[in-house]
């Protein structure tokens, strides 16, 4: 690629009209950028890391990258089904929390297994999206709201049963005896587990973000919420379900968001009461840049992952460059503003995702 | 074509600047920050052992979070022992986030750091990658966290919590006697302040203190969020004459609810910790501050450094060290006129722990 000096400047000359400029070079220039920019931006800071971080292309430090974005990806693919309905669900960090502490108490405090342990928190996950679902389509709240008041609902329920106390194995109970059981070896695996060489959340990772995008992609299903997503007059008087595909689009976000906590408390060995408290920003961050991945313009699983781990890259090698954590909120930041640039400002395509329509 | 690919590089070229000139200033600003001890260097008096005689010895820290004052001097303390030690580090910080920091730990090990400081977490979250760092011959220096109980072989160091939580509580005795009714602001579940609470336990018990209310939050902004528990505690129990809040964040807490409540002049306030912000707060006009236990974080953090560097070098003797603290009280402030930091470690020598964990070829920092 040659940097010659056209100034990036260029990029806000005034603009002719759409059809008018569908086949001029500036027409497909922009369409390029849009298209790929976000991916050359990925490859170009990793190749930059790469050379001047020798410990960042490491197989070991490749692999903790992609542990690190594991639980942001699957809870950012999460948010996607939300978004592709033209809504977005305030409440997945919550969840996600919520998902520890049911894992903690079950193995915790009544001394069950793993899987159990497993089951209960989808279940849990898959009422707290039934819950939402009633929420918005019968009771007619707005998606941003009704999940905001789920949101708190969660946090403090979540709370009750332990005392607002994180819960550890031997801790002491309210009423004085000690809790009797333990986080079972099996269910820890779900984190520190390996599949060769590669860690298990990874693989949970890339498998829900498949499920996803055939789901999205490939199935009626998916098809028909993007459409719900896109005009949900035009879908309902084509005779589409709107309702349906909307609270089927939250129970898939609640059942991921479970998902994520299972590794998330598998990752701290604790019901951590804090535990999710910073996922639902950096949920909803991967999934706006991946809206705007490969030009898409909708929200969409490769997008999703891509900037999951466009974040992790940005993280990895800015802490190895020795900047504070203020300066990595800062990038973050910056990297979603200009995901924002490229879907919103500078695509010809209508953006399918404009939350509270 | 060429127009295409130009416009393309422009805008990533541009792009790439912006995140770099971001980048340069961030650099500069992080080691120019005037507000930061800068300590002194003590020569070192020896020739520098293996592997810190062959160039730089790449080390990380993992700390839970680094905000506040207190993990800001601490880290700032780090920093200076590291790069007096010609130590590379690296700086974790997960903010808060146990998952996050689990990660981290991996990314250090992954980073081929020699050494790794983890700094505050979870025993039960850490364990798992302090075993993996340890059998990877990395040395890891545990500040704070149980780390003991399932990873034998790591170093534990902390500041000594019983004697910070005793020299206060004596005072707090002395002050109130027996039989009186007291506050307690806490939050269980953090090693620290559970070393701290059982201290509290005895002494509750040994003068027997009736504790007309435990409250307290511990989130990202716990002075803030622990503010209007207290108050709401002392709207129903206005009768309390002493309140023990060991953690600063809760001392802070407690203040503004007093202030709020109008109350500052019939409850006295036991704390623990100590940084310029809280030596200004013991010192306002009628304070009801009135006593804390401090360590120095910045002499903390480049001890703890300071273990490291003999860990890597061989030359550690034991698994587990203390740094003790001190009693400061509102009164020896003001009768010694004690604005800041620079003016208690004037006051009390005993702050400066250079010697602890020291040899004659570490160039010691002193603050």
């Amino acid at each position: 690629m040659t940097t010659t000096g056209t100034s990036p400047r260029a990029k806000l000359k005034p603009q002719p009209a759409p059809a008018a400029e569908e086949f001029t070079l500036w027409g497909k220039t922009r369409d390029g950028v849009v298209k790929y920019g976000f991916v050359a931006v990925t490859v170009l800071l990793f190749g930059y890391f790469a050379l001047t971080q020798s410990a960042f292309a490491t197989s070991d430090s490749l692999f903790a990258m992609l542990k690190y974005a594991s639980v942001t990806a699957i809870l950012g693919l999460g948010m996607t089904f939300s978004m592709v309905v033209g809504g977005m669900d305030m409440s997945i960090g919550s969840q996600a929390g919520l998902a520890v502490q049911l894992a903690a108490m079950t193995m915790v405090f009544y001394n069950m297994t793993g899987v159990t342990a497993g089951i209960i928190v989808v279940l849990g996950g898959v009422l707290v999206g039934l819950a939402n679902a009633v929420l918005i389509v019968y009771f007619r709240i707005p998606d941003l709201l009704a999940t905001l008041a789920m949101m708190f609902v969660i946090q403090g329920v979540k709370l009750i049963p332990v005392s607002g106390q994180s819960v550890s194995a031997g801790m002491v109970l309210p009423d004085g005896s000690v809790a009797p059981g333990r986080f079972t070896e099996g269910f820890l695996q779900i984190d520190r587990g390996m599949v060769g060489p590669v860690p298990l959340p990874v693989v949970i990772m890339l498998v829900l973000a498949v499920f996803t995008w055939f789901f999205l992609s490939r199935t009626k299903w998916g098809r028909l919420m993007y459409a719900v997503g896109a005009n949900p007059q035009a879908a309902r008087l084509s005779g589409v379900r709107v309702g349906f595909y909307r609270g089927l689009a939250y129970v898939l976000t609640s059942l991921l968001a479970s998902v994520g906590g299972l590794i998330l408390v598998s990752r701290i060995g604790q019901g951590d009461v804090n535990a999710g408290s910073s996922s639902l920003l950096e949920a909803v961050a991967v999934a706006l840049v991946g809206t705007s991945v490969l030009g898409a313009n909708k929200p969409n699983a490769w997008g999703t992952l891509l900037g999951a781990l466009l974040i992790s890259i940005v993280l990895t090698g800015m802490t190895m460059m020795g900047f504070q954590y203020y300066y990595q909120d800062t990038a973050k930041g910056l990297v979603l503003l200009v995901a924002l640039v490229f879907s919103y400002t500078m695509s010809r395509k209508r953006v399918r995702f404009t939350p509270a329509t | 074509m060429f127009t295409k690919r130009k416009m393309m590089a422009a805008g990533i070229v541009g792009f790439t600047m912006l995140s770099v000139t971001a980048c340069s200033q961030g650099g500069g600003a992080a080691t120019n920050n005037p507000n930061a001890d800068s300590g002194q260097t003590i020569a070192a008096t020896a020739a520098m052992p293996a592997p810190f005689n062959a160039g730089e010895v790449h080390v990380a820290i993992v700390q839970n979070t680094g905000q506040g004052d207190y993990f800001q001097q601490y880290l700032n303390g780090t920093k200076l022992q590291a790069s007096a030690l010609k130590m590379k580090l690296d700086v974790y910080d997960a903010q808060g986030d146990n998952a996050t920091q689990a990660t981290q730990l991996d990314q250090a090990i992954a980073s081929g750091a020699k050494g790794i400081i983890v700094r505050h977490g979870y025993a039960d979250t850490l364990c798992p990658g302090v075993n993996k760092a340890l059998k990877a011959g990395i040395k890891v220096v545990i500040y704070d966290v149980e780390i003991q109980k399932c990873a034998p072989d790591a170093v534990q160091t902390q500041q000594s919590d019983a004697k910070m939580a005793s020299l206060v509580l004596d005072q707090m005795a002395t002050d109130i006697g027996k039989d009186a009714k007291v506050g307690y602001v806490n939050v269980l579940g953090i090693a620290p302040l559970d070393r701290r609470n059982l201290v509290w336990e005895q002494y509750k018990k040994d003068n027997n203190w009736s504790q007309k209310f435990f409250t307290g939050k511990f989130s990202s902004s716990t002075a803030t969020d622990t503010a209007p528990m207290v108050y709401n505690a002392l709207q129903a129990n206005k009768d309390v004459v002493a309140i023990y809040a060991p953690y600063d964040e809760l001392s802070k807490a407690t203040l503004s609810a007093l202030e709020q409540a109008n109350m500052k002049s019939k409850v006295k306030v036991y704390g623990a910790d100590i940084s310029a912000a809280d030596i200004e707060l013991m010192r306002a006009d009628g304070s009801p501050w009135v006593a804390t236990g401090a360590t120095d974080p910045n002499a903390i953090g480049a001890a703890v450094t300071r273990v490291l560097a003999l860990d890597l070098a061989g030359e550690l003797t034991t698994k587990n060290v203390e740094f003790p603290p001190i009693l400061v009280t509102q009164q020896m402030l003001r009768d010694k006129n004690i604005k800041n930091m620079d003016d208690l470690r004037a006051a009390e020598p005993s702050l400066n722990i250079s010697d602890t964990a020291s040899a004659a070829w570490i160039p010691a920092i002193k603050f």
